[in-house]
């Protein structure tokens, strides 16, 4: 992920980045594989949550065959999306996060500053959390079911369009998250705010459109989870318009531009502090 | 130079035809079995499929008797077995094999009788409720323990008194220091009036003048109450300072049952002799008079068997002479003393009395 | 009896406390609050795709289960399984263990103290809620007085079936899978997808025999005004009988978990 943003840049500093961000990951495995048993448990729990979770769906279509207009493989791929943002999310971003809040509260962040690399995706990528990768597993395992029973109808350029509005998806995800953190800089305390967000990435494994005006405006905005899951799998499922595909792509760009420079003036704020 | 502690004098454990043994431990022995974790992606991946255990003898064996009113110190260094041994004369942990009493009852039944006549003190823990106040949570102890409230009442103020908790009592024991906070937890498990103390490192961590205060409070609580005191330490103040008797602890195994004076005896049968020199003399070799452990600008420091310690402090007086600034006889630190029951080491030349074996 | 005065002290001592901890507490509320909540959206849409009604239950019915389900499960919740490890883990559990009290007690009164904290305003919450989607409440008068015991045994055996989750904390390196598992069974057979009426036939007949809907779907039911009164004293007796052999484990998993706990020490 971090790579594909370096692409960006410039080639010397994608090797660079690969590498550390590999050392992370070597570093990480070895440390979790010392827990033999909470991997296989790990991947248990993962399999019942979301096994529990395609349940309910199926509990729903029980009693019928569409939910506000989406169908049972649509709705069989959204869940699998939902979980490949919430696997996607808890790998990358929460651990890395929850640390860097922790540096904030002790004082520590300036041992990462000090690191001839950008400081934000450093601090982005650190924690590796392999043990969810059980998770993002099953997501995709699950869209991939959902992909079969839609077979018919996919298309390559859904799939190209389900490819980037996912990855616009984890983007969104990140731009706020990232903002949460940078709030940290100020209220050293926000773990009640990030709780309140948390609650409501819940509301993610439902098509947006199901909420009422409100919460589906929080869902798009506030706490993007609700695009991030509903996107994707409109535009696997051939539902997406043209108007949200672009609506994604410039809504995307604008948060992450917005969440990384108020990160800069956060950190700003926070190096003149300590001077 | 090495401050000289003068051991709290006194003979050792007072007994008499009637004594009223409140703790009775025989053969007390702890193994722990311990899953040995090696590093190494290799080792990790073996693990994966098989594990092997490690047997650690925490306690391996003991045998003492205290009697009531007694203060006594568990001497060791970390790992020793200390902590261990508290914590099944407490009752959280039970032992291997081996048997103990104390005040007729076995720690780890856990009776209620029991666990209302003695208390244990573990150090930085804290068993009070966080964002309250501690005197109310001093009420909840009252009830749990069944304090009659006059009891109650006078047990509270003689507290505060002796610890000094007047400011403290009413603040969130979240707003306090380390070292108030201590207090309070103090005055907590004391609140009951417990027969048997436990004090697992009591000062650690604590500043020296808080230190003091605390060595003082236990000192008044042996001295009202009447309370036996078994207290862990690693801070040879705390021992010095209130136990005349002391149990030396290393490997599971007791080394040492008994006075602290004799413990330096034994275990380290010399006498320091400081002979300070003046300016001419300042080269002169004293190394006939006894091992040389320090010469420093003049003042020179020799180890002197016990036995020969007073005629060879008037030889060098006498042939010395007018060379002689200053002579000074002292005991070993104590520190020094317990360093060496530790490391094993035999004092020079004098045969070494056995350390207590364990059975 | 002493026990009475020991815990009106502690009572005391647990509402001071919870004084200082208001926002976490509205915290929790929220979350128990959005589960129900999306999922009464999804069947209202799945309602109006089949014309209002499904299975004799129309949106207002769904409206007044999942706000009455709501209800019930901040009535009768506990967290201990999720807490115990760390108590074990630093050691508060000794200092308990070394008054004369057994631990359970203290996690009685913190549960007691938080519900009648946090009711008030989930209470108003969802009265909202329940106008804004239109709720239907086919109560009786004898709903409400039968509701009384269901709900106290309800909370009485989630209560202690946490508690011999929370056991395992004395054995197992890894608290989370068992959580999971009781969570997500309570959210297949408590009722919390749907009413129990429309789950299919295979779960419903599970979910009768299991102790999760007696935990958490009866009650709802109860309040609701969905049940018959030929119903009720079945209902009641599968709550005391699962209340009584959850109380068995209870005893005799804690028993072996303090041994356990005490040969490796605190």
């Amino acid at each position: 992920m971090a790579a594909r943003r370096a692409r960006v840049l410039s080639g010397g500093r994608v090797r660079r980045y690969a590498r550390i961000i590999g050392t992370f990951v070597a570093a990480e495995a070895k440390n979790e594989m010392a827990y033999r048993l909470n991997l296989a448990l790990s991947v248990f729990e993962s399999f019942l949550v979301i096994g529990t979770s395609l349940g309910a769906v199926l509990v729903l279509f029980t009693h019928s065959t569409s939910l506000n207009g989406w169908t049972l493989p649509q709705m069989v791929t959204l869940t699998g999306v939902y979980y490949l943002i919430q696997g996607g999310v808890s790998i990358v971003f929460q651990p890395s996060f929850e640390k860097l809040m922790e540096h904030v509260r002790m004082g520590t962040l300036d041992f990462t500053l000090l690191k001839p690399a950008n400081a934000q995706i450093l601090l982005s990528t650190r924690h590796f959390a392999l043990i969810r990768g059980a998770d993002l597993v099953m997501g995709f395992t699950v869209v991939a079911v959902g992909l079969y029973m839609l077979s018919a109808s996919v298309t390559a350029l859904s799939l190209v369009t389900f490819i980037v509005t996912l990855f616009c998806g984890l983007m969104c995800v990140y731009a706020l998250m990232l903002s949460l953190v940078t709030l940290s800089f100020w209220f050293v305390r926000i773990d009640n705010i990030m709780a309140i967000f948390y609650a409501f990435t819940d509301a993610g494994r439902f098509p947006v459109d199901l909420y009422p005006g409100w919460l589906r405006f929080t869902l798009t905005t506030v706490v993007p989870i609700g695009i991030a899951v509903t996107v994707p799998a409109e535009a696997i499922s051939g539902r997406m318009s043209y108007e949200t595909f672009v609506g994604m792509l410039i809504g995307t760009v604008l948060a992450v531009g917005a969440a990384s420079w108020f990160w800069r003036i956060g950190l700003r704020n926070y190096t003149g502090a300590s001077a | 130079m090495r401050k000289t502690q003068t051991p709290a004098s006194g003979s050792a454990t007072l007994t008499s035809p009637m004594s009223d043994r409140v703790v009775e431990v025989s053969g007390l022995r702890k193994i722990y079995k311990v899953h040995e974790r090696q590093s190494g992606l290799g080792a990790t991946v073996r693990s994966l499929v098989k594990r092997t255990f490690k047997e650690v003898q925490a306690v391996a064996g003991i045998d003492f008797a205290i009697e009531r009113g007694e203060v006594v110190g568990f001497l060791g260094p970390n790992g020793a077995g200390k902590t261990t041994t508290l914590k099944m004369l407490s009752g959280l942990l039970y032992p291997t094999s081996g048997t103990a009493t104390v005040l007729g009852y076995t720690p780890w039944d856990r009776r209620d009788e029991y666990l209302r006549r003695m208390t244990l003190l573990m150090g930085n823990r804290t068993q009070l409720v966080w964002d309250i106040p501690a005197a109310d949570s001093f009420l909840v102890l009252k009830e749990i323990f069944r304090i009659d409230d006059k009891s109650y009442q006078r047990r509270f103020d003689d507290l505060v008194e002796l610890l000094e908790l007047q400011p403290l009592i009413h603040k969130p024991v979240r707003q306090l220091s380390l070292g108030e906070r201590m207090k309070v937890e103090f005055a907590a498990g004391l609140l009951h009036a417990p027969e048997v103390v436990f004090l697992d490192e009591p000062t650690l961590g604590l500043d020296v003048s808080m230190q003091v205060r605390i060595r003082g409070f236990v000192r008044e609580l042996n001295k009202r109450t009447g309370a036996t005191v078994l207290l862990t330490s690693h801070y040879m103040d705390d021992i010095v300072a209130l136990c005349k008797r002391v149990i030396v602890i290393h490997h599971g195994k007791l080394l040492y049952d008994g006075g602290l004076a004799d413990l330096a005896e034994r275990m380290a049968p010399y006498k320091l002799v400081a002979a300070t020199l003046r300016d001419g003399a300042a080269d002169a070799d004293l190394s006939k008079y006894g091992e040389i452990v320090s010469r420093d600008a003049g003042r020179v420091t020799l180890r002197v068997p016990r036995a020969q310690a007073a005629d060879q402090t008037a030889r060098i007086v006498g042939e010395l002479g007018p060379d002689l600034a200053d002579l000074t006889l002292e005991d070993p630190a104590i520190e020094e003393v317990i360093d060496r029951v530790f490391s094993g080491d035999h004092p020079f030349g004098t045969p070494e009395r056995e350390p207590v074996a364990a059975r | 009896m002493n026990l009475a005065r020991i815990y009106r002290a502690l009572l005391l001592a647990g509402f001071q406390q919870a004084a200082q901890y208001r926002i976490q507490s509205l915290l929790w509320m929220l979350f128990a609050i959005i589960r129900p909540v999306i999922f009464l959206a999804a069947w209202v849409a799945v309602a109006a795709a089949q014309g209002g009604d499904i299975g004799g239950y129309k949106v207002g019915d769904f409206a007044a289960y999942f706000v009455c389900m709501t209800f019930v499960s901040q009535l009768t919740m506990a967290w201990n399984s999720h807490e115990f490890e760390w108590e074990v883990n630093q050691g508060r559990l000794s200092a308990k263990l070394l008054r004369p009290l057994h631990p359970l007690h203290y996690s009685v009164v913190e549960n007691l103290v938080f519900k009648l904290n946090t009711l008030p305003v989930l209470v108003v919450v969802l009265i909202l809620i329940s106008i804004s989607f239109g709720a239907i409440y086919r109560t009786q008068p004898w709903h409400v007085i039968a509701f009384i015991p269901s709900v106290l045994l309800a909370a009485a055996l989630l209560f202690t079936f946490n508690w011999v989750i929370a056991s395992l904390a004395f054995w197992a390196t890894r608290m989370r899978t068992a959580n999971t598992l009781f969570q997500r069974a309570s959210f297949v057979f408590a009722g919390q997808i749907a009413p129990i009426g429309l789950m299919p036939g295979w779960l419903q007949a599970l979910s009768y025999a299991l102790p999760f809907w007696y935990m958490m779907g009866a009650p709802t039911e109860i309040l609701r005004g969905g049940v018959t009164v030929e119903q009720l004293p079945l209902i009641l007796a599968g709550q005391a009988a699962w209340l009584v052999v959850t109380l068995f484990a209870f005893s005799w998993i804690w028993r072996r978990g303090v041994r356990a706990y005490s040969a490796v020490g605190a």
